[in-house]
């Protein structure tokens, strides 16, 4: 039975930027910062209250799975706002989009009242877009 | 659920044992930094992170000394100092209980799997990224 999901990937356009975001904006914590052989950087992130969920923060690059035109294409996509790095929880949604919002970070919608709860959509550095979701 | 001001406060504590880790830390200063008793902020952090300050403490201190043990060419002693012990033999015992094996093994395990020197082996990381990123199947 899977009891859990311990990794999720959120492709990144610069992960020293990115971590910049989810640690000083988000408030995330560092899980790994580590130097893999073959010049691999496997950099996760994950809420302070939930260590057992982890985001990998990864850049797509010409490798093993991406040709240099599939990584362009990605790392385009990203930039464009093609992806979504998911459903971040808050206990209030009001006070953290406030206190995200000065510390500078974009919002595509304010905080709303949805069917599931309170609601406001934002984008990473990158240009993912999550939302911020009061229950 | 705990209020905003509540969590706030706590992450602050949070944020003063990460930020410090590597030094002497004691309680009172760390619970002063979320405006509580020592006895309330211990209370509260466990309830908030599912970990006691301590736990958490540890974790940061070993997931340091694992880095550094892979990454620098530091000497245990070296390592043992730098993550915020002064006793050796504690910082090998609690990193045997952690990581399952002593440090120099851990190290020499690590360093022969890797085909660069001061990287991790590609088997640290969860097989299907290694495959993904590296092009290698890891076993």
């Amino acid at each position: 039975m899977i009891t859990s999901i311990a990794h999720a990937t959120v492709y990144v356009l610069n992960q020293d930027e990115a971590l910049d975001f989810y640690k000083n904006k988000l408030g995330f914590e560092v899980g790994d910062d580590m130097k893999v052989e073959g010049d691999f950087r496997w950099l996760t992130v994950y809420p302070k209250s939930k260590p057992q969920l982890q985001l990998v923060l990864a850049e797509p690059k010409e490798g093993p799975m991406f040709s240099q035109d599939a990584a362009e294409k990605i790392r385009g996509l990203i930039a464009e706002g093609a992806f979504g790095a998911g459903v971040f929880e808050t206990e209030n949604c009001q006070k953290t989009y406030e206190e995200l919002v000065a510390k500078g970070v974009a919002f595509i919608q304010p905080p709303t009242e949805q069917l599931y709860g309170i609601e406001a959509m934002a984008l990473d550095n990158s240009g993912n877009w999550f939302s911020l979701v009061q229950r | 659920m705990a209020t905003h001001n509540k969590i706030k406060k706590l992450n602050a504590g949070r944020d003063y044992i990460a930020d410090h880790f590597q030094g002497q830390l004691c309680l009172s200063d760390i619970a002063k930094s979320s405006y509580m008793s020592p006895y309330h902020f211990l209370r509260v952090f466990k309830e908030m992170y599912g970990e006691t300050p301590n736990e958490f403490l540890v974790r940061l201190r070993i997931e340091q000394a694992k880095k550094m043990l892979i990454t620098e060419n530091l000497s245990v002693s070296e390592v043992c100092e730098q993550v915020g012990y002064a006793s050796l033999g504690s910082f090998s015992s609690l990193f045997a209980k952690q990581v399952g094996m002593a440090p120099t093994s851990y190290r020499r395990k690590l360093w022969a799997l890797s085909s660069e020197a001061y990287r991790f082996p590609a088997q640290a990381i969860p097989a299907c990224y290694a495959y993904h990123f590296l092009g290698k199947l890891t076993k």
